[in-house]
């Protein structure tokens, strides 16, 4: 294809020569081959690993974590970061058992030992209650660091430990099991060959990309990021975006939650300890930096792909649990010093 | 005469601004010698340049008659020479006798802090400067600005210092603090240390100094001694510039009021401000660095809302809480620092022209992406933005590029009432000119403009009518037959305050 300049226009379009060089560099693109080597190595290494069942098994693992890391995509481009979807994820998936088992509408109490209930709590309306719970924390976390200006990372340390604890109090260390078959579904179940919460990802993930990279609302996530100062005086309202990312982060953890509940049976009050690190690390992978402005949904689900992968196949080959973490870690860092040096030859054109 | 202090020759460059050329200075011992000149007239410059922040591109600095060169301001301070910055360079977490110490504090045989000595000779200092009533081991923190200050003039004298530099070491005192501080400049000048003194007030200036040295446009005007000269021979001295180097205005038709401001306030920096704007007009806001022209233009914007008073669009009173609130209304504000607040530096031309107007150019909130492009080739075609690509990341761009982007950015919100601040600062004559033009050919489609600006001829050059501020307040104003560059200076600095604005 030929240069081409549009009218009188003094201004070039970008040719497609370009174009195609700057998506090859892009980091989404050696992301992209970084999972393929990462996969092929893995593959000779166990004849187990590169089969449709553990494939899609992983698929179901990883599910959980790609929810989670969509919303902090988000909150990471603005320059922010939430340390409490671990604890969020934890207290809706208390709340979604404990108010199923605890709560009597019929008449309305607690359950107590030989109480007869006419009317139990819904478990749908258990689901909503978690789903509600994941938004108010979050919004909370979005709340505070607007209004009172607490910096991101002290405010959602502090909810994380705040979140958890609401959690181990509520649950009293007792788990709660026996749901109802249905219930099962949307964490065992398949639609059309997939795994049900694989689905449910693959849609979020397409939402969350399109958002980001089509809507006004995404354009001021990355705006926010570049230069807050900047945003508020153009008039984007930095504060409800703000909340908002904080919010849909919560909600994300109480959707993870109930998936994660539906697919392991049972609700215990520790699940989801640990979470934050491998959303951040998978966010980071696929190339938002932690300084904000930059970042995709694609290059986060590579990055989720890839930690979950390189796990699952590393154990698979028969590596230790320790050696498994020492060579995750050395990928993150290879993957950043790669994007740094990237960033450094775009930022020297 | 014995100068403890000689400059000669003094030139200085940065890239694409010259700040000093061939400037001279000389310092007597026990001398008050003031520096005047307007903002960005080269003083800073200068006393970088004697404090060795800054090397001279050529020109010589000779201390007590001998020749130096400063590669760094510790080698000035080994002369004797000492700075008090405007703000105040002390460590808080430390006390009166630590700060007055730093870098050199007294040691005993074994090579340690001597507390005790370092204390006592804090002590003598302060006693020496008629200061009795600070405790040495106070920390720094709890204390008030006077207070400090006279510490950060303790420890100048505890390096033994000749020459002591005061950057506008009244802007941010009580009036007792300022008595007290010209009782200190009186002790210090019979001890023989000559001192260079930059203020704004020029009351400080008839009252503390012996001569005063006169800058503009960073070349040397003239020294005179303080009795010889009066006020208006000063004003004349620091502002008088030609202004034929400007695009000229060109006329525009004045119509109905669009923006009327009443009793605005915020404090500390917005009081009582009242003003109207009417269709095709051009209202320049003069006022010196820190007089609160830019919160006034923020308080109208919304960044900043006001506590109290009016805003009228078209007469009717309306409200600024957000900038949206104001963008709705038809307000733009091409604020002061383009880097920090006008531009997101790391995003392309094409997303910085859109960003306050990309409702306008999305349907359901999903960016149309052909209208976005189609409006940032527009914008560049036709404010003329030297790029070779909508795509270009702005941070590459020139200052008046830069500039062209942020007014970009506004224009396509096609407003009503466009603020500018400072809208040529740091940029080239010829960006200058052409931006000159393009505020001149938007009054004349009828835009009302509030221009604020530092530099006097373009206020001149530009204005149908001038708003003069101080201190949170406009305390003049002028028509563009009246102004000239001396009564608008002289409304500027001067400290009596006008009748009737006293809440």
């Amino acid at each position: 294809m030929s240069t081409q300049t549009v009218g009188q226009e003094k201004v070039a379009a970008p040719t497609a020569q370009n174009r195609l060089k700057s998506i090859l560099l892009s980091q989404e693109a050696i992301l992209l081959l970084i999972l393929v080597v990462v996969i092929a190595v893995l593959a000779s290494r166990s004849n187990r690993f590169l089969t449709t069942e553990n494939l899609l098994t992983q698929g179901r693992l990883l599910a959980e974590v790609a929810l989670v890391a969509l919303p902090m995509t988000y909150i990471i481009i603005t320059g922010g970061i939430d340390l409490s979807v671990g604890a969020i994820f934890g207290l809706c998936a208390i709340m979604l058992g404990w108010t199923w088992d605890n709560i009597c509408l019929e008449p309305l109490a607690l359950k107590t030992r030989g109480m007869e209930c006419l009317t139990p709590f819904p478990l749908e309306a258990s689901i909503v209650v978690a789903l509600l719970i994941g938004a108010l924390a979050g919004m909370i976390n979005g709340l505070f660091i607007v209004r009172v200006k607490v910096p991101p990372l002290i405010m959602t340390l502090a909810t994380l430990a705040l979140y958890r604890g609401l959690a181990e109090g509520i649950s009293q260390s007792r788990s709660v099991r026996g749901y109802p078959d249905w219930f099962y579904q949307l964490g065992q179940g398949s639609a059309a060959g997939l795994p049900t919460q694989i689905w449910i990802m693959i849609i979020a993930a397409v939402i969350s990309a399109i958002v980001l990279s089509r809507t006004t609302f995404g354009r001021s996530l990355y705006a926010i990021g570049n230069n807050e100062l900047g945003a508020r005086f153009s008039g984007i309202p930095v504060g409800r975006q703000k909340i908002i990312i904080y919010t849909f982060s919560g909600v994300m953890a109480g959707l993870a939650a109930w998936i994660f509940v539906s697919r392991v049976s049972t609700t215990r009050s520790d699940m989801g300890t640990g979470l934050e690190l491998d959303v951040i690390a998978a966010v980071v992978l696929g190339g938002t930096s932690i300084f904000g402005g930059t970042g995709s949904i694609l290059g986060t689900m590579i990055g989720v792909i890839t930690i979950a992968l390189l796990r699952n196949g590393l154990s698979l080959a028969g590596v230790t649990g320790d050696a498994t973490i020492i060579v995750v870690g050395f990928v993150l860092i290879l993957a950043v010093l790669v994007n740094g040096f990237i960033q450094r030859r775009a930022g020297a054109k | 005469m014995d100068s403890i202090l000689r400059l000669e020759g003094i030139s200085k460059s940065f890239p694409g601004v010259k700040a000093l050329e061939d400037v001279h200075f000389d310092l007597q011992p026990g001398e008050v010698h003031a520096l005047l000149g307007e903002n960005g007239a080269g003083k800073s410059t200068l006393i970088k340049i004697v404090s060795g922040v800054y090397r001279p591109d050529s020109g010589t600095i000779r201390v007590a008659d001998k020749e130096v060169i400063f590669n760094n301001p510790r080698e000035s301070q080994q002369r004797g020479i000492a700075t008090i910055y405007q703000e105040l360079s002390l460590y808080p977490e430390l006390t009166v006798a630590e700060n007055i110490f730093i870098g050199h504090a007294p040691r005993n045989r074994f090579r340690m802090i001597d507390w005790g000595a370092m204390e006592r000779r804090s002590r003598e200092i302060l006693a020496s400067l008629e200061i009795h009533d600070l405790d040495v081991t106070r920390k720094i923190g709890g204390l008030t600005v006077g207070n400090r200050q006279r510490v950060e003039i303790a420890k100048a004298l505890s390096q033994d210092a000749k020459i002591l530099i005061m950057d506008e070491p009244t802007a941010s005192l009580s009036e007792a603090d300022v008595q007290r501080l010209f009782e200190i400049v009186g002790l210090l000048r019979e001890r023989g240390v000559g001192i260079i003194y930059i203020s704004h007030r020029m009351e400080e200036v008839f009252k503390l100094a012996d001569r005063v040295t006169v800058l503009r446009d960073g070349h040397y005007v003239d020294t005179r001694k303080v009795a010889d000269v009066t006020e208006p021979q000063l004003i004349q001295m620091m502002v008088g510039r030609t202004i034929d180097q400007l695009f000229p205005k060109l006329p525009a038709e004045i119509g109905e009021p669009i923006l009327e401001v009443r009793h605005l306030h915020r404090a500390p920096m917005t009081r009582d401000v009242s003003f109207t704007l009417r269709r095709g007009e051009i209202v320049g806001m003069a006022g010196l660095v820190g007089s609160g022209r830019s919160e006034v233009a923020q308080v109208i914007f919304g960044i900043t809302p006001a506590e109290s008073g009016e805003i009228l669009i078209d007469g009717q009173p309306v409200k600024a809480r957000h900038p949206e609130d104001s963008m709705r209304l038809g307000v733009a504000y091409v604020p002061e620092d383009r880097g920090t607040q006008g531009l997101i530096r790391p995003m392309p031309i094409r997303e910085n022209v859109s960003l306050a107007s990309l409702r306008m150019l999305s349907r359901a909130s999903f960016i149309d992406f052909g209208r976005e492009r189609r409006l940032a080739v527009e914008m560049v075609n036709k404010l003329g933005i030297r790029a070779y690509s909508i795509d270009q990341i702005v941070n590459k761009l020139s200052g008046g590029n830069q500039q062209k982007v942020v007014i970009s950015k506004w224009l396509s919100r096609e407003p009503r009432i466009l603020i500018v601040d400072e809208p040529t600062r740091g940029i080239d004559v010829g960006a200058k000119a052409e931006i000159h033009r393009l505020i001149s050919e938007l009054a004349q489609r009828g835009l009302a403009i509030l221009m604020i600006s530092s530099e006097l001829p373009e206020i001149l050059g530009m204005s149908d009518r001038i708003l003069v501020m101080r201190e949170g307040r406009i305390v003049a104003e002028f028509s563009r037959e009246e102004a000239t560059q001396e009564v608008i200076a002289h409304a500027m600095m001067s400290q009596t305050q006008p009748a009737g604005v006293v809440q």
